[in-house]
């Protein structure tokens, strides 16, 4: 056994200028968004920005020319994802689109499939969903019992329910992930994915599911007889489980996995400014020895999906650590500052706080539990 | 790490590799074998692997030696290989006589850069002792049954695993790091040093904690080698600057460039 090693991206002074260029356009950008805005992170949702983040050519970034990509490096592609996640910036109109869905479809589409869909992603034009998770296939994926049939004409009938599914109401096209033959006792054997235009498939229905803090996230999405056109299949039929497992790779890799509560960190240097003491020098030393570590393995994420090595172990690791990191920032900035979270607050310290405590639980949750990631690990150690 | 790099690397240890399996309760150890081994160390050259170029040293760069010194942690004998390579350096430094023997007591008088390296060659030695922690738990978790089962088959005992090999993960990438920091223009090494330690010794706390908790009572006795890691790396998490003082250096210039600054200074790390 040996330990996993995160290799150094190598240093390109051309990431620096892109990196320079894309913060320009973040500050004039975002200019006015609150704190509070800011920290809703990869939550937040705005269309035009996407466009916009699309005609720079900052979408669809390693792709190839042809399907609208921009053929740049991967570390190209992790300086905007970073800055853009740093500055708070409302990417969810594209980020599951250009971050697992677009790649996937690129290594899995069809010629048509690829020409169809991947230019508008590219384009920042596309909103993507996931459906994986289902009422009783959470953490357990193989148990899904949404189930896809053939039909004469080679059209697919779907019935079944996904559930957690992120800005379905929002979405273009869903990947589904389904069973085409078998039963859930099979378990990964019998799967497939299909592409789903969500707005002109009958039979679709998405019904917001409320978090607990009130926002409209998460959806539940019906299949009654909806009838997927013939072509809809993505990639192999009954290969669905290794697709979707790559798929989870991508969802795993990024820095949304350790950034997305930065905006409490920023308001907690904010107010620590001048009146830290020894225990806020000591709290927010050690939180940035994590941060930049966990940059530090990110990036070695990327320098392996660059060199086209399996990375799933790795981004399994830095997701949990990550997760872990993001968690702790909300107690670790009330034990340092007295004010009361609020989220109505004019005090950004105040709002940010209560918005991350409430976040936060969901950062182990998503894209795969502390438990599911924790047992990956397990494996590569061969103990399982 | 070119060819000769890796061959120097590869014979440091399998070298070290050796002599600290065959060490065995260190306290009942026969002085001529701890002569032995100490001489074996001193011909393989390694001693002066940190001596800077044209001093007469195996001409590595530093960050490259240093890779030296994470092996040297990770096969952690009763010889004072690291101090001895520390000293020699300094010595080397300072224009003084590069003295034989083991530097017993570390190297003593450092001027502040002298005192950064030492620091970041025990960040060094706690990753590569955290390595060779994570291997020898995760074999004991396989060989050791308890009601009935290898230990290595309880969700328990694996996801405990699996956190110490995050831990290990971290602490390598953070030693890595601060390696190709003091190397790189355009950063901050003494930054990268303090971000090393200060993640370093948090991985230790973590890790040795599960590393005991798995080994049971077995691991707590003197016969056992992983009291060798684990009380080396307590100490060492505290010398050349304690972790505390570094994670306060780091706090201190993270906090003095405020809220805007943040972000800056996390890329330019």
């Amino acid at each position: 056994m040996k330990t996993l090693e995160f290799p150094a991206p190598p240093p390109r002074a051309g990431d620096e200028d892109l990196r320079r260029e894309v913060r320009n356009f973040l500050e004039s950008r975002l200019e006015g968004r609150s704190p509070l805005q800011r920290a809703e992170s990869w939550n937040g949702f705005d269309r035009q920005f996407s466009r916009e983040l699309g005609q720079r050519g900052w979408l669809g970034m390693t792709w190839p020319r042809k399907y609208g990509g921009h053929e740049r490096t991967a570390f190209e592609r992790y300086v905007v994802m970073e800055e853009t996640l740093a500055a708070g910036a409302p990417v969810a109109a594209h980020w599951i689109a250009d971050r697992q869905s677009g790649p996937t479809i690129l290594r899995y589409g069809t010629e048509a499939q690829k020409e169809a869909i991947l230019p508008k992603i590219a384009a920042g034009e596309c909103t993507f969903c996931i459906g994986m998770s289902e009422p009783d296939a959470g953490s357990d994926l193989a148990a899904t019992r949404t189930r896809a049939e053939r039909q004469a004409d080679g059209s697919w009938r779907v019935n079944g329910t996904k559930l957690w599914t992120t800005y379905a109401h929002e979405a273009h096209y869903m990947i589904l992930f389904c069973r085409t033959s078998g039963s859930p006792a099979d378990r990964h054997k019998g799967t497939s994915q299909m592409l789903v235009d969500m707005r002109a498939t009958p039979g679709v229905t998405v019904n917001p599911v409320l978090d607990l803090m009130g926002q409209h996230h998460f959806n539940e999405v019906h299949f009654e007889d909806a009838i997927l056109p013939a072509g809809s299949l993505l990639g192999t039929e009954g290969e669905g489980w290794a697709q979707v497992m790559g798929e989870l790779a991508f969802e795993r890799s990024g820095p949304e996995r350790f950034l997305s509560s930065i905006q409490l960190l920023i308001e907690l240097i904010g107010a620590l400014q001048g009146a830290g003491g020894e225990g806020g020098r000591n709290a927010v030393g050690r939180l940035f020895a994590h941060l930049v570590t966990l940059r530090h393995m990110s990036r070695g994420v990327a320098a392996l999906l660059e060199r086209g090595d399996d990375a799933s172990v790795h981004a399994a690791i830095v997701k949990d650590l990550g997760a872990t990191f993001e968690q702790e920032l909300p107690d670790i900035a009330r034990s340092l500052i007295d004010e009361e979270p609020d989220l109505a607050s004019t005090s950004h310290f105040a709002s940010v706080l209560a918005y991350t405590t409430m976040a936060a639980p969901a950062f182990s949750l998503r894209g795969g539990t502390r438990e599911i990631l924790r047992g990956i690990i397990a494996r590569q150690l061969g103990v399982r | 790490m070119d060819e000769i790099s890796a061959i120097v690397s590869d014979t440091a240890r399998r070298l070290l590799r050796g002599l600290a399996e065959a060490a065995g309760t260190w306290e009942d150890m026969p002085e001529s074998a701890w002569t032995a081994g100490w001489q074996a160390i001193e011909d393989s050259g390694l001693l002066l692997a940190l001596l800077p170029d044209g001093d007469g040293g195996l001409g590595l760069p530093l960050s490259e030696g240093l890779g030296l010194v994470r092996i040297a942690g990770s096969h952690h004998g009763p010889w004072p290989v690291v101090d001895t390579m520390l000293a020699r350096r300094f010595a080397a430094e300072n224009g003084q006589d590069v003295a034989a023997g083991p530097a017993a007591g570390g190297p003593s008088e450092m001027a502040p850069h002298q005192r950064d390296i030492a620091a970041l060659a025990r960040a060094c030695q706690m990753a590569g002792a955290l390595e060779a922690v994570l291997e020898m738990t995760t074999a004991y978790v396989g060989e050791r049954h308890q009601f009935g089962r290898p230990l290595a088959r309880f969700q328990a005992i694996q996801h405990s695993l699996a956190v110490l090999a995050g831990e290990v993960a971290a602490a390598c990438a953070a030693a890595d790091f601060a390696c190709q920091r003091i190397a790189a223009e355009g950063h901050d090494p003494i930054l990268a040093i303090g971000i090393a330690r200060a993640r370093i010794g948090e991985a230790v706390s973590r890790g040795t904690a599960i590393a005991h908790q798995l080994h049971g009572a077995i691991g707590y006795v003197r016969e056992h080698r992983l009291h060798r890691y684990t009380t080396a790396m307590w100490r060492w998490r505290d010398e050349f600057g304690t972790q505390a003082w570094w994670t306060r250096r780091v706090g201190m210039a993270v906090i003095a460039e405020g809220s805007d600054g943040f972000w800056s200074s996390t890329v330019a790390a």
